[in-house]
């Protein structure tokens, strides 16, 4: 052993033996097979362990995803948001919102707005509070983009909450997609009027500007992807044209200081709503390597994750706390306002957990803003998005159960 | 159509690089997504005038790399480095599941006489020339004629290394199977391990003879770790991929390919093993030890693509035209030689076997790409041989650079001429019947 102690092909062999009982137990027909009968999301099953080996490979003392490992890998954290982003946006077809029942725009916007509102508050605060005082002020525009990335997250619930409901699951998933498009629409806004300063940022523009800029750069690469994913022969060259134009739309946002995942929504809901086959072969692509690249970005963002700074762990239930006090305030006030059918199921059901998506946006955000209060973000984020699951399972199994033919839910129709 | 696409992603990337010098990690997953797109589209148009999809590929680097039109810049070109390793790996798993041993146990008189004339043979031939060349070569003239002889052997050594990468792509690519492919891949899997003891040892030499630290016993030690150490991890990891195809089956075994291809790159690298040889032995392992290899096949296949298409076109991108320019004349008489050498050797060779005559014909052209063994090689030279390594190396990159870009044309005509090309899609058409035939029904 010249290079390395014999020590390190110890630790990488229990790694690569630790990856792969996670991989036997994330991809074994009999775990699927349990996840789909106990209407557990994929997050948790099989998100959580993987985030879990991203935080063990990266501990000083088992040194295996070192900085300059992590350095390398960190261009997989780019593609993976554009890829999440790309997903949502070729999840939303704008054809099925014309069979939202009335009032469906009301509920969203309570179901959005009001955490939204009360997350910024309560982490506006406890982030002043924790500033090391260099600029206590709640007019400091860190301190003010930190509390709205921390909103914009709160402010969706996980699609995956679907899947514990019964015959409303369809009709939620839809009116959770919208949540989607609204988280969306926060992110590219922090990330148009909060740009990164400093001599290596080119084009000097106001705001609004890159908010346009944002759209029609997402346009562009949708009819790029569109015209290149038309050439596709087989699917070895469907999954290869949406990998480039995936790391392409990426890439060329977070060249721009733009979020990558904002720019690939918008490519992806332009790919999916023109007509044409293309739509069914890319659903097979996106459906063979969502859940891999997905898992993978998992191991990485538990990788860079600092959950050593107790703040994200005092931020944690403030967050939770907030945020389901606003789910529970849009509740009540959809049940009042709207005729929509909200099923049976208890609302923490359909409104508590926090989705993928959630996680991505704080972590787009750290990726555009290194410097900050971002870690701490992940810390709530990422522990919100287990205790909020928890949270939700515990209550799907204490109230009434979903209609049988509904518990297979889990692939999107 | 294609080269509509190639032109709109070259403005829009132009576009973003007007923004700022890429940061590194937005510039890395901007350029993987570029190259991927247009070297893809390049492989078209290339496919189009009937020349080898990865002669497209490596153009397209070529084009848009630091060299020419410098949409990629070096540091992009670096950082796609580590998508090489992980082809590299993935070309070895393949050529190592390929070989299987039953299939090429009447094949390997062949091999054993080709490499013998052909892959050594063409090292003594270069390091002839080199020596007959060392009047216009800088490096060389201030080298007593003994040592000069012994490093101009080290160059012969590294110049006629092969390229298994070339060799495994334009396989899958014209669908080729026979005698003569099959020939072909187990020389320069075989012509690897040669060239790798060969240089070890005459590099030893020659630094003993030029006055350059090093102790034999080191370099033994060295080679004899990077040999072992590569064939037991290769075993393990075989054994670990056999295990997820054996109870996991197809399920994100694609993936589990890919992550295993990029643990043996970069753990192989810090370890000191080559990557080469560990994802060889486990892909061997897998076909001869295993039912699993046809499954290790498709899955490699189904995420090989893109792989490729970086790989080459990256290292298209990695050419420097500069050095093919100022190396011109001396590349050019070392790559006529080469050529010499690996076709009348391989002649020879098959003749000596028994061969059938496409063997004879055509192995030779097969054994003409080169690309990452004899760049890894030129490198460690380079560290080896301080006073001479720089010059020298720049000789061997303008050789690699010429063989890269027009050799797989001559592989890819040498497979059309010997009829093997598009053989393996005739052999499942004629399978498929068969097989289906040979199933009991549904109702019975």
């Amino acid at each position: 052993m010249h290079a390395q102690g014999p020590e390190v092909v110890i630790r990488i062999i229990l790694a690569l033996v630790g990856l792969l009982a996670l991989a036997y137990l994330g991809g074994h027909p009999w775990v699927r097979q349990a996840e789909r009968r106990l209407r557990i999301a994929q997050l948790v099953t099989a998100g959580f362990p993987f985030v879990a080996l991203g935080l063990v490979l990266a501990l000083p003392s088992v040194g295996i995803l070192t900085d300059e490992v992590l350095r390398e890998l960190s261009p997989l954290l780019t593609f993976g948001l554009g890829w999440i982003g790309f997903s949502a946006g070729f999840r939303l077809d704008v054809r099925e919102l014309d069979h939202l029942p009335k009032g469906s725009a009301r509920a969203v916007g309570f179901a959005t707005a009001l955490p939204f509102a009360f997350v910024v508050t309560t982490a506006a605060l406890l982030l002043l509070l924790a500033s090391d005082g260099s600029r206590p002020s709640l007019a400091n525009p860190a301190l003010l983009r930190d509390a709205l990335v921390l909103g914009t997250a709160g402010a969706m619930s996980a699609q995956e909450a679907a899947r514990l409901l019964g015959d409303a699951a369809r009709q939620q998933r839809n009116l959770l997609r919208l949540e989607e498009l609204a988280g969306m629409i926060g992110l590219a806004f922090i990330a148009a009027y909060f740009r990164p300063q400093g001599d290596a940022v080119g084009w000097r523009l106001p705001g609004t500007a890159w908010i346009f800029l944002t759209v029609g750069l997402g346009c562009v690469l949708g009819m790029l992807s569109y015209a290149v994913l038309q050439r596709a022969k087989s699917p070895a060259e469907s999954i290869l044209l949406l990998l480039g134009t995936v790391a392409f739309g990426a890439g060329f946002g977070s060249s721009l200081f733009l979020a990558p995942m904002v720019v690939c929504f918008v490519a992806g809901v332009l790919v999916s709503n023109i007509p044409g086959d293309h739509r069914q072969r890319l659903r097979d692509a996106l459906s063979r390597l969502e859940r891999p690249i997905y898992l993978l970005f998992l191991v990485i963002v538990g990788a860079i994750w600092e959950f050593d700074d107790w703040r994200g762990w005092v931020l944690l239930p403030c967050f939770v706390g907030a945020r389901l006090l606003g789910k529970w305030l849009a509740e009540t006030l959809v049940r009042r306002t709207t005729a929509i059918d909200l099923g049976e199921a208890h609302w923490t059901v359909r409104r508590a957990p926090i989705g993928q998506l959630s996680i991505a946006i704080v972590v787009s955000a750290h990726l555009l803003y290194p410097t900050g209060n971002l870690p701490i973000l992940e810390t709530a984020v990422l522990a919100g998005a287990i205790l909020t699951e928890v949270l939700a399972q515990i209550i799907a199994r204490i109230g009434p159960k979903p209609a049988p033919e509904s518990l297979a839910l889990g692939v999107d129709p | 159509m294609n080269l509509l696409l190639v032109l709109a992603l070259g403005g829009l990337m132009h576009a973003a690089r007007s923004f700022q010098d890429a940061g590194s990690i937005a510039g890395t997953t901007l350029a993987f997504g570029f190259v991927l797109l247009v070297a893809f589209f390049a492989g078209g148009l290339s496919a189009g005038v009937r020349l080898p999809k990865i002669t497209g590929y490596m153009i397209a680097g070529i084009v848009v790399g630091p060299a020419v039109i410098g949409l990629l810049t070096p540091e992009m070109v670096r950082d796609l480095e580590l998508v090489d390793g992980v082809a590299i790996a993935m070309i070895a798993l393949t050529a190592g599941n390929e070989l299987d041993l039953k299939a090429f146990r009447p094949l390997m008189r062949s091999i054993y006489w080709i490499t013998l004339l052909a892959v050594v043979g063409t090292a003594v031939l270069l390091g002839i020339t080199v020596l007959a060349m060392k009047g216009i070569l800088p490096f060389m003239q201030d080298i007593p004629l003994l040592p000069a002889a012994a490093v101009a052997l080290v160059l012969g050594v590294v110049m006629a290394a092969q390229s298994p990468a070339v060799v495994v792509a334009l396989r899958d690519e014209m669908e080729a199977d026979g005698p003569m492919s099959r020939t072909v891949l187990g020389v320069v899997v075989i012509a690897d391990l040669v060239v790798i003891l060969l240089f070890a040892a005459t590099s030893s030499i020659a630094k003993s003879m030029i006055g350059t630290p090093g102790e034999f016993s080191d370099t033994i030690g060295l080679l004899a770790w990077e040999l072992l150490g590569s064939l037991t991890s290769g075993v393990l990891v075989g054994a670990i991929l056999a295990l997820y195809l054996r109870f996991v089956g197809r399920s994100g075994a694609a993936l589990f390919v890919v992550t295993a291809c990029f643990v043996i790159a970069e753990v192989g690298s810090r370890l000191h093993f080559d990557p080469l040889l560990v994802a060889l032995a486990a892909g061997m392992l897998i076909r001869n030890l295993t039912r699993r290899g046809d499954l290790l096949h498709q899955e490699i296949e189904s995420a090989s693509l893109p792989v490729y298409v970086v790989f080459f076109a990256s290292a298209g991108a990695h050419i420097d035209l500069s050095v093919l320019m100022s190396a011109g004349i001396p590349a050019l008489i070392i790559v006529i030689a080469r050529a010499a050498g690996l076709i009348y050797g391989a002649r020879w060779g098959a003749r000596a076997a028994g061969a059938p005559t496409e063997v004879r014909r055509f192995a030779g052209l097969g054994l003409l790409p080169q690309a990452g063994l004899a760049l890894a090689l030129s490198s460690i030279f380079a560290k080896a041989f301080p006073g001479i390594g720089d010059a020298a190396r720049s000789l061997m990159l303008g050789v690699v650079a010429i063989n890269q870009i027009f050799t797989p044309a001559v592989f890819q005509w040498a497979l059309r001429r010997s009829g093997e090309a598009g053989r393996r899609a005739q052999a499942e058409t004629a399978a498929a019947p068969a097989e289906s035939g040979g199933l009991p029904s549904p109702s019975a």
